[in-house]
């Protein structure tokens, strides 16, 4: 006899019967029940949609809340790219999805599973909140998976998509994550409902007055992306995924090298317009220097005056901080400054080197913005990027004034290599306030001021603002032409990590 | 009815359009200066400039129209 022969104990008709009751077990528990609302897929066909074909494998897909139904949660594993990642999908089939005992354990193992092997988690998020029924057990779970999410923030990237009118608990979740997609229409967050609102304040407002998409992407920033639908939230988690390693200390995820867009290599030196007021697109300069292949933009049109994204230069996934011209003159304010903390500190979380491309008029001053806290905030900035330990490489394209040099990655905040094209300018403050402070005097003398001020300006261009100075005094390392700048950098990132001791 | 909006605070430096002009979306409608950049606004939609609402050396906040387009007439 030999292994393989079947033990003759077991009869026929008894395994036949444990056989049909497992098939009867999973058909009961796999059976769709069709998406209620905007929903397009259940939560079993969203985390199956999410990962690659036939990847996924569910956890304890048999557990229960009781009733016969599932846990409220399809929660499991699968590989995006190849690479493995962790998925939680809240049944909204099951009590709306609200958040009970039950389904806070399954999630919570989930998310022990992710922290503990090492893997980024997913969650996919459509859920009313707390299970009311469960009372304090909903609410201790709740917590207890909070407490993960800041957890895991130490160890792997967390994304959370938002699919469905998310309340309470499924909206603070994702809050301790690290982004936010909204499906347009169909995802909302708040910390209650309209019903509640009303109740509470008397305050009339719909479900996407109070959390849609267009609120949390725009203005409060409480997500990041908005998108059309629930595929287009899948693909740019994948997207996303892409220039992420799997936790923190993993190796980053190494693509073969691609030039830069053969056009936009050929207008980058005639890109940036001379006079320092006139503005243009940050993204047609980044179009010349960083790899001609997928991008992933973060917050684009909350704070737009500074870009936020992920791309690759040399093969090599990075994130880019850029201020942009064509928005507010390419300010920074204190929406600003807290989208570029969270940005670069997320970056320096995850070993992903920092580019930075700086063309800021400087702080935006003024009693809003003081009123908005735009120090407290703009000290943030400084902060993760003197924290920031991956590697930092900043090139100035045309002015950098002030305390906003400081800001965007200079080399007292750690950067590891500066660069400024050679048209660009490094000072206090523009040359037209400079020299209407400077010159104070002789401006209020002269016959025609207006002249006498754009001539002075011209000579505090020239001889004080120019890079030479910060050049010859070692602070930025290379004044370099813009057509230099992508050899510059894919030649740094080599050397900082670690491909080659140049 | 669409009212272009300024952006950020700053000093109305130019305006361009004139009630009564045709325009389309992207036209810059006025030129504000703010930080010592040139600002542009931009026409969101396509109609007849109805109303401008500010003049030139003015003090705007961040928010407040500037131009009105009456889209009814695009």
């Amino acid at each position: 006899m030999t292994q393989l022969d079947t033990p003759s104990v077991v009869s026929a008709p008894d395994q036949a019967d444990h056989r049909s009751t497992l098939t009867q077990r999973r058909q009961d528990r796999f059976a769709r029940v069709e998406p209620k609302g905007k929903r397009v897929f259940t939560a079993r066909e969203r985390a199956e949609m999410l990962v690659d074909d036939g990847s996924f494998v569910e956890m304890t897909p048999l557990r229960t809340a009781g009733g016969g139904a599932g846990s409220g949660v399809v929660a499991g594993w699968g590989t995006t790219d190849g690479h493995a990642v962790v998925v939680v999908s809240h049944d909204a089939a099951v009590a709306s999805g609200a958040i009970g005992a039950v389904m806070a354990d399954a999630i919570m193992k989930a998310q022990r599973f992710a922290i503990d092997k090492g893997y980024p988690i997913v969650y996919i998020n459509d859920s009313g909140g707390a299970r009311i029924h469960d009372g304090i057990f909903a609410l201790h779970g709740c917590g207890g998976i909070f407490a993960n999410n800041i957890e895991a923030q130490q160890r792997i990237p967390q994304i959370s998509l938002i699919i469905g009118p998310c309340a309470g608990a499924a909206a603070y979740s994702p809050a301790l994550t690290d982004w936010t997609i909204m499906v347009k229409e169909q995802g909302q967050m708040f910390l209650t409902g309209p019903e509640i609102v009303k109740a509470a304040t008397g305050e009339d407002a719909t479900a996407e007055e109070i959390g849609g998409s267009a609120l949390h992407t725009k203005v409060s920033g409480v997500a990041h992306l908005e998108v059309d639908s629930e595929e287009e939230a899948f693909h740019a988690t994948r997207l996303l995924l892409s220039f992420l390693p799997t936790h923190k200390g993993g190796p980053q995820k190494r693509h073969s090298s691609v030039p830069a867009n053969p056009g936009a290599v050929e207008r980058l030196p005639g890109l940036v317009p001379d006079k320092s007021s006139v503005v243009f697109d940050m993204n047609a300069l980044l179009d010349g220097v960083l790899d001609n292949g997928a991008r992933l933009e973060l917050m684009p049109t909350h704070a737009p005056s500074i870009l936020t994204l992920f791309g690759r230069l040399d093969g090599h996934a990075v994130g880019i901080l850029a201020n942009q011209p064509n928005a507010r003159g390419g300010i920074l304010d204190a929406k600003a400054s807290v989208k570029a903390a969270r940005f670069v500190e997320f970056c320096g979380r995850f070993d992903l080197p920092v580019l930075t491309f700086v063309d800021v008029p400087g702080f935006l001053p003024g009693t809003v913005e003081e009123g908005r806290g735009v120090i407290t905030h703009g000290a943030k900035l400084l902060k993760a990027y003197v924290e920031t330990k991956s590697p930092k490489l900043t090139v100035v394209v045309r002015k950098a004034y002030g305390g906003a040099y400081i800001a965007m990655g200079s080399a007292s905040l750690g950067a590891d290599v500066n660069w400024a094209w050679s048209g660009s300018e490094i000072a206090v403050m523009g040359p037209g306030g400079a020299v209407a402070l400077l010159h104070r005097r002789a401006l209020k003398a002269a016959e025609e001021p207006a002249k006498l001020r754009d001539e002075l300006a011209a000579v505090y261009r020239e001889e004080v603002a120019r890079p030479y100075i910060a050049a010859e005094a070692g602070i930025v390392d290379d004044v370099i032409l813009p057509e230099e700048t992508r050899d510059r950098m894919a030649a740094a990132l080599r050397m900082l990590t670690h491909e080659s001791s140049l | 009815m669409f009212a272009a909006r300024a952006e950020i605070v700053a000093n109305v430096w130019k305006i361009v359009a004139r009630e009564g002009d045709q325009v389309g979306v992207g036209d810059v409608l006025a030129v504000l200066e703010s930080m010592k950049m040139e600002i542009p606004v931009y026409a969101e939609a396509s109609g007849f400039v109805s109303k401008v609402l500010v003049e030139v050396g003015q003090i705007v906040q961040e928010g407040d129209p500037l131009i009105e387009i009456d889209e009814s007439h695009a």
